[in-house]
């Protein structure tokens, strides 16, 4: 049954915005404007395509925010089984986690951490 | 047919047609979408297989991650606006006929392969099972690995920062 | 008493008596989707209704008061208004994918909704990874904005989608290690699991002062993941027009609209579920005739109770913090909300082992 449920929520979200969406192309106006379709610019006619090349920041923080999801997904299983493996569970996540601090330290000690 | 296999044929078919778009696309954040629903289907999989965990984990790392940061990079690209060069026939014939190559090769294999009947009742891995994995330093256990990954992902990031980071020195020149 | 599961159990003895195996299952799927498309359309529409008048009590204003009783059918007028729009496409867009984008949203926030706890037996989706499940589908929702903004082909709209991008991503780390705390506790991700662990009360108590840490990083780790103020550098209205979804327009921009608040009341419930007990009465053990008053009340009052209390404290935060810069904004996350869970999750680690709690 959970399989189905799953594959009905998917299908659910798409009836709702697919079907009202349908449903709005049917009573909406339909009518054409030069300037309707140019992109909103403070009411100036738009320059340039605005697909340009952007700053390296968002990318950067991309990579590190990779690096810790993938953290995050090995530490998952291991917090389920803390309570009962008890004490070398507690070892091990005490060097794993000395490492990563080591890795976000350096980040931080390369300025990788602050926005310009 | 029941769900079961309708489930399959549709993931499967999802998974089939959206690899060929990614390569045959000529707009590179579209590629970039496509290979969403690539990875998206093949979380589906997983997640037929009863391996829900491993589902999560591809929707979670590649679909919410790595896709984030290929469209990150596509932003970091100069016009990206342009579209790709189109190829030449001879190159879309010889790609053709590799990929043809490397289907024939594997339809063989599978063909000729000598499958292992499974088992009547599917083996169910939850999270607790791979977290004992993790957490066991006897036999079969993976806690030497699982602390090597921490020192992999500290190399990813300093090699990610090393990339993505111009030095301080030369940030005046340019 | 109060427990749902008799009541899906009668329908369900219902259905066998009178149809076939495979006909039972497509009405008792069909009988679940409606009821959820429609606790998803009232609750959305309570929502914006509810942050009108939050934000109409803050500034000393009536807020909606014309349509209906005390202005209660305000939203749902605006709804229709809404249908009645005219979808534009700006000319130079990515078409497909600009239509992808809502989709993408909704389809997002629906999937999540399904597998909340709302009161005993009342839960659609219960894996058994419950909240790695969800923390793994809100990570979608992120390029639902990306395309959105990036397809529209419009500055304000590219600029909007790429620091919701990255404010999002960051935030979600935060979210993510709040919530292994007390997967730590629990040693389950089952959200029934979770819920049934606070029988004797709640984690917030249970797990006393590391707990509370962890419950107010996700408080506002998730406000910052759901792109609210004062978080909303992505779409802050008075520099960036509408940020990702300015150039939507009618229904699909109530897409984006219905899906932030649909965000905003999964954080809060998964906040109260995980810390505050979910659906679970307040107990203290030891004191049985206060446990039976408190049983008294059903679960799903307590539930939507501890959800829109924690909703109301999240739309505080709105009104009157001011927003916040977007390097102030990474500065929060990646200096001290991650850095303070690091050392909470150690702490906490400890805490269970040791069993330091109650």
């Amino acid at each position: 049954m959970q399989s189905e449920l799953l594959v009905l929520f998917f299908v659910l979200g798409l009836i709702l915005s697919g079907g009202a969406i349908v449903f709005s192309y049917f009573i909406m106006p339909h009518s054409f404007n030069a300037t309707k379709v140019e992109a909103y610019e403070c009411g100036i006619p738009s320059k340039n395509n605005s697909w340009s090349q952007f700053n390296v920041g968002y990318y950067l923080f991309a990579l590190i925010y990779l690096v810790f999801d993938v953290e995050i997904v090995f530490i998952f299983p291991w917090g389920e089984v803390l309570k009962e493996v008890g004490k070398p569970a507690l070892v091990e996540i005490l060097i794993f986690f000395f490492v990563l601090a080591l890795g976000l330290a350096y980040a931080w000690k390369k300025k990788a951490l602050k926005w310009e | 047919m029941n769900f079961h296999e309708t489930f399959f044929i549709l993931l499967a078919a999802i998974i089939m047609i959206f690899s060929v778009l990614v390569v045959t696309t000529d707009k590179i954040l579209r590629a970039a979408t496509y290979l969403l629903f690539v990875l998206l289907a093949t979380a589906g999989l997983y997640y037929w297989l009863q391996y829900e965990f491993m589902a999560a984990v591809q929707v979670a790392l590649y679909a919410g991650g790595i896709v984030v940061l290929i469209v990150f990079s596509v932003l970091l690209t100069h016009q990206i606006h342009h579209k790709l060069v189109s190829i030449t026939l001879t190159r879309k014939l010889l790609a053709f006929g590799i990929a043809g190559l490397g289907a024939l090769v594997s339809i063989v294999t599978i063909v000729n392969y000598d499958f292992n009947t499974a088992p009547a009742e599917a083996m169910k891995v939850d999270v607790r099972q791979i977290g004992l994995h993790l957490v066991n330093t006897g036999h079969n256990g993976f806690a030497l690995p699982f602390e090597v990954v921490s020192i992999l992902l500290l190399a990813a990031l300093i090699g990610a920062i090393t990339i993505a980071k111009k030095e301080e020195s030369n940030s005046d020149n340019i | 008493m109060y427990d749902f599961s008799q009541l899906t159990q009668a329908i369900h003895l219902f259905l066998v008596q009178h149809l076939n195996s495979s006909s039972v299952a497509i009405v008792e799927l069909v009988l679940v989707g409606l009821l959820f498309l429609t606790m998803y359309a009232i609750l959305g529409l309570t929502l914006v209704y509810m942050e009108r008048k939050v934000c109409a009590f803050i500034q000393n204003r009536l807020g909606p008061n014309r349509v209906g009783p005390l202005g209660l059918l305000q939203t749902v007028a605006d709804l229709i208004k809404l249908l009645f729009k005219e979808l534009l496409m700006v000319k130079k867009a990515d078409k497909f994918l600009f239509n992808l984008a809502p989709f993408i949203v909704v389809i997002a926030s629906m999937m999540t909704i399904g597998a909340l706890p709302f009161a005993k037996g009342f839960q659609a989706i219960d894996l058994n990874i419950g909240l790695f499940y969800i923390i793994s589908i809100t990570s979608l929702g992120v390029l639902g904005i990306l395309l959105a903004g990036w397809s529209s082909n419009s500055k304000y709209s590219l600029l909007g989608a790429l620091r919701s991008g990255a404010q999002i991503i960051s935030y979600e780390l935060s979210v993510s290690l709040s919530l292994l705390s007390i997967i730590m506790f629990t040693g389950s991700m089952q959200l029934s699991v979770i819920v049934e662990s606070q029988a004797n009360g709640w984690w917030i108590f249970k797990g006393h002062i590391p707990v509370f840490i962890s419950f107010l990083i996700f408080l506002i780790a998730s406000t910052a993941e759901t792109n609210r103020g004062p978080f909303d550098i992505a779409e802050a209205e008075s520099e960036l027009t509408a940020g990702f979804h300015t150039e939507y327009s009618g229904i699909k921009f109530a897409f984006f609209f219905l899906a932030e608040y649909m965000n905003m009341f999964l954080s809060a419930a998964l906040a109260a579920t995980v810390f505050l007990g979910g659906w679970m009465p307040f107990h203290v053990s030891g004191f049985e005739g206060l446990n039976q008053v408190m049983d008294f009340i059903p679960p799903i009052v307590w539930f939507f109770g501890k959800t829109f209390t924690l909703i109301y404290v999240i739309m505080l935060f709105k009104w009157t913090f001011p927003r916040l810069r977007v390097d102030q904004l990474l500065t929060l996350e990646w200096k001290y909300l991650l850095p303070i869970n690091l050392v909470n999750t150690i702490v906490i680690a400890f805490v269970v082992v040791m069993g330091w709690y109650f």
